[in-house]
Order: C-alpha cells, then structure tokens, then sequence
C-alpha cells in the first residue's frame, strides 16, 4: 500500500522532472519498473548516448503492473516483468518479439542460466536482467542458535517478531520446500500439507508483509524475515548494520529473474531495442549489480564485477547450492489450488 | 412531495452524475460477479453462479464477521468519545470553540497515511508506549501491541474520531442546555439529564456520526493493512487481493457486492428512521 502510492508519486515526480528538464524534441523511451532496481548514473549514459529522454514509472507487485496494463494503460516501451508474468504476457499477445539482430550484446547473456533456469529459453519475447533469490534474513544479535532452516518458523519464541512475505507462491512455496516437494507441485495433497505447515508458522508470525519488514528489521521490531536477496542487502548497506544476515535456507529456496520486454503497443521499439541491449553491455550490467545486489545473467559482466561481491554466496549462488534453489513457474488453472490454500492458511485462527 | 419543474431540471445533473459514474458501475460490479473467471486474470464467457456460492466457504463468514464488529466498535467508541467532547464545546465560549475546532481539524494537515504509519513507530515493541505499560505491569514484556485487531480498532477509533466529534457538536450546539436545567429542577441527577435530556437532544448528530463512521470503516482496507497482522484481514483486503494477486474479478465483484449490500442496509435503515422521526416531531411535515 505504501509502496504503491510512494511508487505513483515518485514516478509522477520523476516524470515531471524529466519532462520539464529535457529537450522537447528528443524522443522518448518509457520504462516500466520496479523501484531502486537500476543504477541511477545508467539512465544518464543511456540518455546521453542516444540522444533521448528516459521516464522512469514504477511498480511494486508484477500482478498490480499487469492489472494496470490489462485496464488500458498504455505508452510503455520496455517492462521489467518477472519471468512467470512475462510467459503470461506474452500468451496473452501482449509482447513484440526480441530482434536478436537488433541486440548484438545478446550474446553476453549466460548461456548456462538459459539452458538450465529460462521459462523463455530462446529470449523469443523476453531478455533476462536480473536474478535473486527468497531467503530468510535474521538479526544475529536477536536470535540465539540460528539454524538456516525454514523451521525457524516454528520456534516460538519468536512468537511476535518474525515476519512472512505477504505472496502465496512465495509463502507456500517455503513450506513445500521444507516439506520436500516442489515449490510448482500441482499436487492438491501436497499443497494442503504445505498450507497445514503454514498455518503453524502463522501463529508465530507478527505479519504478512512485502515491504514494512526492510524497516522492521532495520528498527529491531523484527528479528526473522522472510525477503528477497538485494533487496536485504540494499537495506544492511544502507544501514551499514552487519548484525542482518541473510540466508538460504537449507530444505530450499526460491529464485527468481526479472525480465525486459517490449510491449506490443510501444511506439519507439527502435529505442527500446537499444535499451534493452545497452543493460547487457557489460559494464552497465556491473554497474547495475554493484548497486542493487542482484545477478544480471550476463557472462561477461561476471568477469568484471567486484570481487567482493562476486564472493558472496548469496548473490553468486555457487553450483552446489543452486539446486537447492527452485524458480516459481506459470502453473495456468492450477493456480486456484493455491488460492484456495491460502484462503485458508488466511482464515485460519 | 410535489416538485416543480424548476427543481427537476437543477437535479439533472447531479442525478446523471450518479447514474454514469455511481449506479451503473455498480450494477456492472455485480453483473461481473455473475461471469466465470479466465485462466489470466481475463472475464470469461457466459454466465455462472459459481463465485456466489463459493462465498459460503468457511473463511467469509469469519471476515465478514470482524469487518462487521471492528466497523460496530468504532462506531460505538466514536460516539462514546465524541458526545463529551461535543458536550463540553458546546458550553464554551465562541473563542474557545473555534479554538477547539481548529485543534479537531489539525490531524488532518498531515497525511492519512502518514498518520498510520506513526502508530507502527508508537506501539513498536521496542516504543516508548510498551515501555510504559510494562513498567506499570500492565504488558508482558513479550506482548505484542501492533498486528492484532486491537490495533486495528485503536487506529479505527483514532482515524474517525474528528467525524464523529464534529456532527456531535453541530447537533450540541443548537441543543438548548435551559432544558438540562430544567431536567436538575425537577429532580433529575447529571447523568440521568445527560442521557435522557441531552443525547435525545442531539440525535440527529448521532445519526450524522453513526453513517459518516460506520460506512466507510466498513470498507477499510489501508489500516488493517499496514497495523494488523495475519489474521485480522477485513473485506476491503480482501476484495484488494482478489484484483491484485489473485486476478480474480468476478471474485472480486462478489466481494464488493456483499460490501455493497452491507453499507446500503444501515443507509436504508438510516433513512427509515430519520423520516419516522422527522413524522413524530414534525408534525407530519413532509421529509
């Protein structure tokens, strides 16, 4: 809720100041993204090297962008959708398809990520831009004999400061995981097994929470949660608190890839190409790593990267641990099976 | 009853405001609610009555329980806080009360938002309030202040008090407190003055508040959202979960349908009483 009005004024904010700043005549390339996701100096090379304005929208949730499409906005020219939303998108006709040709920085994009985790394996309709993980993050000052393990939701005396994400896929996903199954089963068993585990950790958790838990761990009003990898990490760096740890738990996490893709109703395909292309130039891709702290699948900005960073296991999931990690697919039909176990993880008492 | 052309023509407008914007919107909310759902989120073809009576599933009825009691509550603590402050205002002196009612208006200078999120930083389990209470014995200190429906209908309370305060003081303010002394002359106590003298006096104000307080705390969605915790979800998050996680429309449509048919119970029950009055001391003046 904050999130979405702090997104609709810093983006109209955002809008108006590049829209009082710029030259009138140069053309407009319009960017659908998700907050603090993309170094701020990218959008001045970018804009400085092809002559062009860039207006920056943002959103919080790939459901609530793709509401909004679905109602009619229209004027974007590249979207920053999560991998399972763009397959949707892109069944529903909503995407122009990638011109390999147009994109010579393609190449860059690792292969092995294709091969092994890509929903859109070719990159026919989609380009990967960056990837992380959902893990646990945890005040080490706060919790004594931590384990990193999703059973930490069980321990009551927690009770109160543990906080969940506020996202079936994610939430049941966890608890599939720790159950041993996998976070896309369509198992209608399964899935009640994981809402049944769910509904144990609800009892010790003070919310369900998709953004209120990087200030709440950051004020020690939470000491366990549930959150994405960068986004911890952007909040450690920001605080310069070391006592936050974040962690894989061991049962498995989730990853995940945000995509870019170009809608089919964008007037500027020509510019958005290039954009799209210029996130894979691999000096920009380092750029944007070192400040979101998550992975762009891009080979050659693996070799340039900080060292520091590319050291950390939970940014760099080394191979041993990454079959640990599972990505959330598109799941079609299926998905009303957990709809339905997360109404009753909510109701539960 | 009879109105004049004139009247008529002046009430076009506003009447067509309502049915484009307000009635016929409505109607298509509910017709929605009759259409099967798509597999992305779309509006499917044909007609079903599936999504309604997938509303008898057990996790509804208790939603719509706390929306309806934590929406009573409010109301009733509202009314509770607000007549003694309409009460004392209206016995002071024009400067004062004008003093006063500037001060009821201040909270609204800031954000409503903004306000919200204060109360997270207040009963922070670390905060000064939860010191004070655990000092004075009165918490545990591993209780938990925020995330529960007490601090839903704390905040509930805190948010529509001014609502409820300033129709109190529009009624108490031509209420004739002669008649409150007359009441002590012929024996009456305070209290007994108070309640059958004063709040009979002041009713229109307390219908006033019971509907400007009432109706839209039914429909919360931000301060369950941001102060409560995993159970105590009322409709409006839930309606918000269907659009915008779910992507369940005509799910959505029912949800709003039912809210709908909540909020226009009171208002219909609202309007029967106030024109059953209007004929008891009216005189049988037309409404």
């Amino acid at each position: 809720m904050k999130k979405i009005l702090i997104s609709i004024l810093a983006g109209s904010v955002l809008a108006g100041l590049a829209g009082c700043g710029g030259n009138k005549d140069l053309p407009v390339l319009n960017v659908y993204n998700w907050d603090d996701y993309m170094a701020p100096e990218v959008f001045d090379l970018f804009e400085e090297q092809y002559g062009c304005r860039v207006i920056l929208d943002t959103f919080d949730s790939n459901e609530a962008m793709y509401a909004k499409l679905k109602a009619g906005a229209s004027g974007y020219d590249v979207i920053f959708p999560s991998s399972y939303q763009a397959y949707i998108m892109n069944e529903e006709g909503m995407l122009h398809p990638i011109d390999h040709a147009a994109m010579p920085n393609l190449v860059n994009v690792d292969a092995s990520y294709l091969q092994q985790t890509a929903i859109d394996k070719a990159m026919a309709y989609s380009v990967p831009y960056m990837s992380g993980s959902t893990g646990i993050a945890y005040r080490e000052s706060a919790v004594e004999g931590f384990v990193p393990s999703w059973s930490v939701y069980q321990r009551e005396d927690l009770r109160g400061r543990m906080t969940l994400l506020d996202d079936m896929r994610e939430v049941l996903g966890a608890a599939l995981k720790s159950l041993g199954y996998s976070l896309n089963t369509t198992d209608k068993e399964e899935i009640a097994k994981a809402a049944n585990l769910v509904i144990q950790w609800k009892r010790n958790i003070a919310t369900f929470e998709n953004e209120g838990y990087k200030q709440g761990i950051a004020s020690r009003e939470f000491y366990v949660v549930q959150g994405y990898s960068g986004d911890v990490m952007q909040v450690i760096d920001q605080n310069e608190d070391e006592d936050i740890v974040y962690v894989l738990p061991q049962e498995g996490f989730s990853v995940w890839v945000d995509d870019m893709v170009i809608p089919a109703d964008s007037d500027n395909i020509e510019l958005a190409e290039q954009f799209i292309n210029f996130m894979h130039d691999p000096e920009i891709a380092r750029l944007n790593m070192e400040y979101n702290y998550y992975v762009c699948p891009n080979t050659a900005a693996y070799a340039v990267v900080d060292e520091e960073l590319k050291a950390d296991e939970t940014i760099f999931i080394p191979e041993e641990l990454q079959a640990r990690g599972e990505m959330i697919r598109p799941i079609g039909d299926d998905l009303q099976t957990y709809v339905e176990a997360w109404d009753r993880v909510k109701a539960a008492p | 009853m009879k109105k004049s052309r004139g009247q008529w023509i002046l009430s076009v407008p506003s009447l067509a405001w309502l049915l484009a914007l307000f009635l016929i919107p409505c109607l298509l909310v509910f017709a929605v609610s009759f259409r099967p759902s798509g597999p992305y989120g779309g509006i499917g073809e044909g007609w079903t009555l599936e999504t309604w009576r997938s509303l008898t599933n057990p996790s509804y009825p208790a939603i719509i329980w706390r929306t309806l009691w934590l929406s009573a509550a409010t109301t009733v603590l509202c009314i509770a806080f607000g007549l003694p402050v309409a009460y004392a205002m209206a016995r002071m002196s024009p400067a004062w009360r004008n003093r006063m009612l500037l001060l009821i208006i201040l909270p609204f200078w800031t954000n409503f938002l903004i306000r919200i999120f204060a109360w997270r930083t207040l009963l922070h389990p670390d905060g000064l309030i939860k010191q004070v209470l655990v000092q004075l014995g009165l918490a545990d200190p591993n209780a938990q202040l925020l995330y529960n429906s007490w601090a839903i209908l704390l905040v509930l309370v805190y948010s529509y008090l001014p609502f409820s305060i300033l129709p109190l003081y529009a009624a108490a303010e031509k209420f004739d407190f002669n008649l409150l002394d007359a009441a002590r002359d012929l024996g009456a106590s305070r209290l007994r003055a108070f309640f059958s003298v004063f709040v009979p006096g002041v009713s229109a104000g307390l219908l006033t508040t019971f509907l400007i307080v009432f109706i839209p705390v039914l429909g919360s969605y931000a301060i369950p959202d941001i102060v409560g915790g995993p159970s105590s979800e009322m409709i409006g998050n839930k309606i918000a979960q269907r659009v915008f996680n779910d992507r369940n429309l005509p799910h959505a449509s029912a949800l709003s349908a039912v809210l709908a048919l909540i909020v226009l119970t009171p208002l219909l029950a609202g309007l029967v009483l106030r024109r059953w009055r209007g004929n008891a001391t009216g005189g049988g003046r037309a409404a």
